[in-house]
């Protein structure tokens, strides 16, 4: 077995490509413009053949999802059964809350919910990679008003924000991933701490800034603050309190947040047409 | 005769691309979906060679660059990485390897592709490449890829070798290809 003598003009064209790559990240990382709109028109470009792919592709995966997941679904219902019982238990005893919640909005100066414009858009993807299951695509971009960093919520709250829309597409960057981070208010108390993603599946956590004297309750619900800086209005459901696990080295107590927001078997969600001032102000300049 | 094999390796690349978004995108085992354009760079790289496998893997990795939040590149620097390494292999190994050899080193090829995708990614400091699903992904993506193997390399073999690609074999020197 000989060894073949390889030209030069294959490692050419490898250190070629090499430098093509490192030149793409480089531009990419910067946010170098005509390479978004490469990705923005090269994902317009193939979206109709993977419309028409998903017509064909779609009963396919839900069939293997029924299949694969049926003893997860059976659990599910069971578990969201219980979850109505409680509920409905639960309604009857706080009814009251809702008045409450209206009141410390208005004292806490929130914005009424109500009154911001809304898309709702289908999701049309899971994510595509192996490697970061925080993403879902969504049928709908800045044809419809929709920009960067809006907010995204689901049946119950807060889900996740949109990063890089398309004109007809767009994703949504979920709040389990471990790095996104928002600012929470626990609503009932003037706490206010950050929130982050732990994982697809695990709970979310507010790891600090909740000091150790801090009046905090297992089932207190955290609400987006809507402070200056957030990208997301104030007001939104974002989770409600399983634990309080107290650090008593740093005085602070750690929250473990279940959310709110179905992150499962999506087939709509709601975008909040909300930019926070900033952006505004960025894109005006 | 090069603007045909050009059409041809488009024409596989785009299918095989909106096959993995959106049919294998959905069906995942364990949670894990086929990295078929990885699997696609690898036999690239090994029916193309060095040269031409290197420059399909990275029009393969940058069509999945497209389409992920990582940034522009990342996949396209690791795939054409993978098929010029390919490449080299398949000419170190007999021409005529057994099927099985081919299946076994294309495996092992995704798996280091994977490996190389998630190296680069931390180098840049991209976040969510390792986590705690890294082993599983490896190795049931890997597997998972390797069922689809055989019809990569029947894909490219037809790109790359004219009218002699239902042996599956690589049956002209590459010498020819460039």
């Amino acid at each position: 077995m000989a060894l073949p003598r390889r030209n030069s003009g294959s490692r050419f064209t490898l250190a070629v490509l090499l430098l093509s790559s490192i030149t793409l990240i480089s531009l990419d990382a910067r946010g170098y413009e005509p390479l978004t709109k490469l990705r923005k028109a090269a994902t317009a470009v193939v979206q109709p053949f993977r419309n028409l792919a998903s017509t064909i592709f779609d009963p396919i995966g839900d069939a293997w999802e029924s299949l694969s997941q049926g003893d997860n679904l059976e659990k599910e219902n069971a578990l969201l059964r219980a979850q109505l019982g409680d509920l409905l238990e639960y309604r009857t005893t706080t009814e009251g809350a809702v008045e409450e919640l209206a009141a410390l909005r208005t004292q806490l100066g929130l914005e009424n919910l109500g009154g911001q414009e809304t898309v709702v858009a289908e999701v049309t993807a899971q994510s595509v990679s192996n490697f970061d299951p925080y993403i879902l695509e969504i049928g709908k971009g800045t044809q419809n008003g929709i920009r960067e960093g809006m907010a995204v919520i689901s049946v119950g709250g807060l889900i996740g924000r949109i990063e890089d829309p398309g004109l007809r597409s767009a994703r949504v960057r979920l709040v389990t991933d471990p790095n996104v981070s928002i600012g929470v208010l626990v609503v009932g108390t003037n706490q206010v701490g950050i929130l982050t993603g732990n994982g697809v599946g695990q709970p979310l956590r507010v790891p600090d800034g909740i000091p150790v004297s801090a009046d905090v309750e297992i089932g207190s619900i955290l609400v987006t603050s809507g402070s200056e800086r957030s990208p997301y209005p104030g007001g939104f459901a974002v989770g409600t309190i399983l634990e309080v696990l107290v650090d008593e080295i740093n005085l602070e107590k750690e929250l473990v947040v279940a959310p709110t927001g179905q992150f499962e078997n999506l087939e709509f969600v709601t975008v909040v047409l909300y930019e926070p001032l900033d952006n505004q102000n960025g894109r005006g300049n | 005769m090069l603007m045909f094999r050009f059409i041809k390796a488009l024409f596989v690349i785009t299918l095989v691309l909106v096959l993995q978004l959106e049919l294998f995108s959905s069906i995942r085992f364990f949670g894990v979906m086929p990295e078929l354009m990885l699997g696609l760079a690898v036999a690239s790289g090994w029916h193309g060679g060095p040269s031409n496998g290197a420059l399909t893997g990275f029009v393969c990795g940058f069509a999945v660059d497209l389409y992920l939040a990582t940034p522009l590149g990342l996949s396209a620097l690791s795939y054409a990485l993978i098929a010029y390494l390919i490449g080299i292999v398949a000419e170190i190994v007999a021409e005529d390897v057994e099927r099985i050899v081919r299946l076994i080193i294309s495996i092992a090829s995704v798996a280091l592709g994977l490996v190389l995708f998630v190296l680069f990614g931390e180098l840049i400091a991209e976040p969510n490449l390792y986590n705690k699903n890294f082993g599983k992904i490896l190795v049931v993506g890997a597997l998972y890829t390797g069922l689809f193997v055989p019809l990569l390399h029947y894909m490219m073999s037809w790109v790359f070798h004219e009218g002699s690609h239902a042996g599956n074999q690589r049956p002209m020197n590459r010498s020819q290809l460039t």
